[in-house]
């Protein structure tokens, strides 16, 4: 049986009804559909290794100033937090999905707040959270300096 | 296949593709031949652009791309990465789309694409490992 999406992909966001993990499932997509069409232009900018130096050195240049101006750190480093945001929220997913850090099946009983949506669910959160700012830091200050912090 | 093993290939291609791609990062940075691990290195006086010496010029990408080591890490890379992202955009155009014809369509053409990009990709690993540059 076929059931219609009414709503379609304007359901991912509904902040007001779902909360903190919605939001976090829309940006998952999000940032998925972002990198999926980054890696299809990414292997199309790599095989132009095979064209030779003055070809592949021309691209890199033009890759760091699209559009005449020098935005490429600033291009790469929003890919960096797109990616580096999918990672971190696929591994909290990875487990959560497969049952683990979750409360015991319990009786429903009002008001009805999911358990699952809290305790070591929220903590994983935090924890992914703070290894994804101090990631984004590091990468984002050595496309910028060429320093490792 | 069945839905719960191609999701469960989907959890764990994303697992392998978070350790593959660390090292892909890795490779462009602390990790790389150049003998300076930057990216970019400008004239602070001019701004000007200048590859050379940087991770990403020409010579250095080359030392990574004629590697047997690390060739083989990026088409493993690239083969987790195809079956993740196509994967991905096929539960999400399946759910904006559901329905029988539909969904068959949405997946074969996805996997021809898929494909494209694999064979595409794997080309510049093939080519360079095998004295193509």
């Amino acid at each position: 049986m076929t059931i219609e999406n009414k709503k379609g992909w304007i359901s991912w966001f509904n902040p007001f009804k779902y909360g903190t993990d919605r939001w976090m499932y829309a940006l998952h997509r999000l940032t998925g559909i972002a990198l999926g069409l980054y890696l299809i232009a990414h292997v199309w900018e790599t095989s132009n290794i095979l064209n030779g130096p003055v070809t592949w050195n021309k691209i890199m240049v033009d890759l760091d100033y699209p559009f005449g101006a020098h935005y490429g750190p600033y291009i790469l480093s929003l890919i960096l937090l797109v990616a580096v945001y999918h990672a971190m929220n696929g591994i909290r997913l990875t487990i959560v999905e497969n049952g683990l850090m979750l409360p015991k099946p319990y009786r429903p009983e009002f008001p009805y707040k999911a358990k699952s949506l809290r305790g070591l669910n929220n903590l994983l959160k935090i924890v992914l959270g703070i290894f994804m700012i101090v990631i984004s830091i590091v990468g984002v200050y050595y496309i910028f300096t060429g320093a490792v912090l | 296949m069945r839905e719960s093993q191609i999701m469960f290939m989907q959890y764990l291609t994303g697992l392998l593709i978070v350790v593959f791609g660390s090292f892909h990062f890795l490779l462009i940075s602390v990790l790389s031949p150049a003998p300076d691990k930057i990216l970019y290195i400008y004239n602070s006086s001019t701004t000007v652009h200048a590859l050379v010496g940087g991770t990403l010029f020409y010579a250095n990408v080359k030392a990574v791309y004629t590697s047997l080591a690390w060739g083989s890490v990026l088409e493993l890379l690239l083969t987790f990465l195809v079956f993740h992202v196509f994967n991905g955009f096929r539960t999400i155009l399946s759910e904006q789309f559901p329905g029988g014809r539909a969904e068959k369509f949405i997946t074969y053409s996805l996997l021809i694409i898929a494909l494209i990009v694999f064979i595409w990709g794997s080309r510049t690993v093939v080519v360079a490992l095998n004295g193509g540059l």
